[in-house]
């Protein structure tokens, strides 16, 4: 485990913020055992054995029996590192309370379903690298209109316009702070594409915004 | 030994607990104070939360209650430190609600780092027990990772401690008999011999996934019993031989002051 001090305490995700994918399993979401759409974010907690740095390995996972899994995908989103304590803000205040910008690559085990917390799939050591670095929020206009692009060894797999995310960076702070007090360096990260990327051992990923940066990982167990 | 974090005189403190109940200080101190004293306010007992790991249904009889058939696998999911307040705190009931229960819950706390622990080392890797109330907002349910954060993630609904009481000190920590009192009336009333997975195939399992830290937590589900609870109601969850964890429910509005 790499200690990772960009992040402080709690990196929460949004899971199925992603428009197309919203549309593409509205007939999925409207069965049994889910019943209808979400009304309100869907969030997962990456722990603290799951942070890592830019530049560092992100293990392979192996499954119950000790062998290693058949398959890993990742999906990168904007990472929005908190300034101060926020609690029960408004959408309107939201972004006042954002320190800066970064981004969050999660590795994961292929989703089977929405239905469950997904702590097998989602809590593997090392799989949340967050960097490169913090840029301060002022350097940023509208963090709506940036992009998440996902490479793998330099052939781009996945381009996110993050215009197309069901809920916008403020509504979301707005909606997350009223379930729990933020506090300062904790992060979100704000939606990921539907379409994850499936990785296999000793690739290279590329998360990369724009104006934020580029963060790379190589997976292990090549 | 007990050990638990108290705010005494003005000062924030780690304590221990002897069983004649005589209280001293990391730094040696005695203090001369009784335990149920009000000068004592308790803190959450660990004190670098690391990761909560909870778990739903783990007693059958709970979930028949629920109406779900006993799982085949552990229901786990993660809670955060914001989360937490100790003994005699409050906590709140959000708003326009229909339906908050406790969940009165034995917690394994982790002492030390592992990663595939085998069943049989397990117990080595747990520094101690202690009592939360993880409590729930029904109402707030969706099929989507369910439970989700936003029925088990709010601030202050998993009251903990007051202290956690050694390993050691716990003769036969699966058989352990489990009361929450509402407002001094006993609503519910199980035995840690029912749960589905005990504490040993707990940490085996959570630990092939993931490495356990200290300070990570395990609160192992609760038994049948469920009562919607109202501000002004105190709740009391009782676990023998570990402790008695006491909270007030407060309205959203009481809570959160100049923020609501």
């Amino acid at each position: 485990m790499t200690a990772n001090t960009l992040v402080n305490s709690k990196l929460v995700c949004v899971a199925l913020n992603d428009k197309s994918q919203l549309v593409a399993l509205e007939g999925t979401f409207n069965e049994a055992p889910y019943k209808k759409p979400p009304t309100q974010p869907v969030l997962y907690y990456k722990p603290r054995n799951t942070w890592n740095v830019d530049g560092a390995e992100v293990e392979w996972a192996k499954d119950f029996a000790g062998n290693d899994v058949q398959a890993m995908a990742v999906g990168a989103s904007l990472g929005v590192v908190i300034g101060r304590e926020t609690c029960r803000v408004s959408q309107a205040e939201a972004l006042d309370y954002v320190r800066g910008y970064t981004i969050v690559s999660d590795f994961s085990l292929p989703e089977e379903n929405y239905f469950r917390p997904d702590i097998k799939g989602k809590c593997l050591d090392t799989s949340a690298p967050v960097g490169p670095e913090i840029v301060p929020a002022d350097t940023i206009d509208n963090p709506d209109a940036l992009t998440v692009n996902v490479l793998v060894n330099g052939e781009q797999k996945s381009v996110f316009p993050l215009a197309n995310m069901q809920r916008s960076v403020a509504e979301l702070i707005s909606k997350i702070s009223w379930i729990m007090t933020l506090q300062p360096g904790e992060v979100i990260a704000v939606g990921f594409a539907g379409e994850r990327v499936p990785v296999a051992r000793g690739d290279k990923v590329e998360a990369t915004i724009e104006g934020v940066g580029t963060l790379t990982n190589t997976l292990g167990g090549a | 030994m007990r050990h638990a974090r108290i705010i005494f005189d003005g000062r924030e403190l780690d304590i221990d607990i002897d069983t004649n109940d005589r209280i001293t200080t990391s730094g040696g101190e005695v203090l001369d104070v009784a335990l149920d004293s009000g000068d004592i306010t308790w803190l959450p007992p660990v004190k670098q939360p690391g990761t909560i790991f909870a778990l739903g249904l783990n007693y059958a009889d709970h979930a028949t209650e629920l109406a779900f058939e006993p799982p085949k696998e552990p229901l786990v999911f993660i809670k955060h430190a914001n989360t937490l307040t100790g003994h005699k705190q409050v906590s709140y009931r959000p708003d326009n609600i229909e339906f908050q229960h406790y969940e009165c819950e034995l917690v394994a706390v982790i002492g030390k780092r592992g990663k595939n622990i085998k069943r049989e080392d397990a117990m080595d890797y747990v520094a101690g027990y202690t009592v939360c109330n993880d409590f729930a907002i029904r109402d707030y349910l969706e099929n989507y990772y369910r439970p989700n954060l936003r029925v088990k993630s709010r601030d202050s609904l998993l009251p903990m401690g007051p202290w956690i009481v050694d390993r050691d000190d716990v003769a036969d920590v699966n058989n352990l008999r489990l009361t929450t009192e509402v407002n001094g009336k006993i609503t519910q009333d199980g035995s840690t011999r029912d749960m589905i997975f005990d504490i040993p195939f707990l940490v085996e399992y959570l630990s092939k996934i993931m490495t356990l830290n200290p300070g990570d937590m395990i609160a192992t589900g609760t038994p049948h019993g469920m009562v919607d609870m109202q501000p002004g109601d105190t709740v009391v969850c009782t676990i023998e031989n570990i402790c008695s964890l006491e909270t007030r429910i407060v309205s959203e509005k009481e809570y959160y002051g100049d923020k609501y």
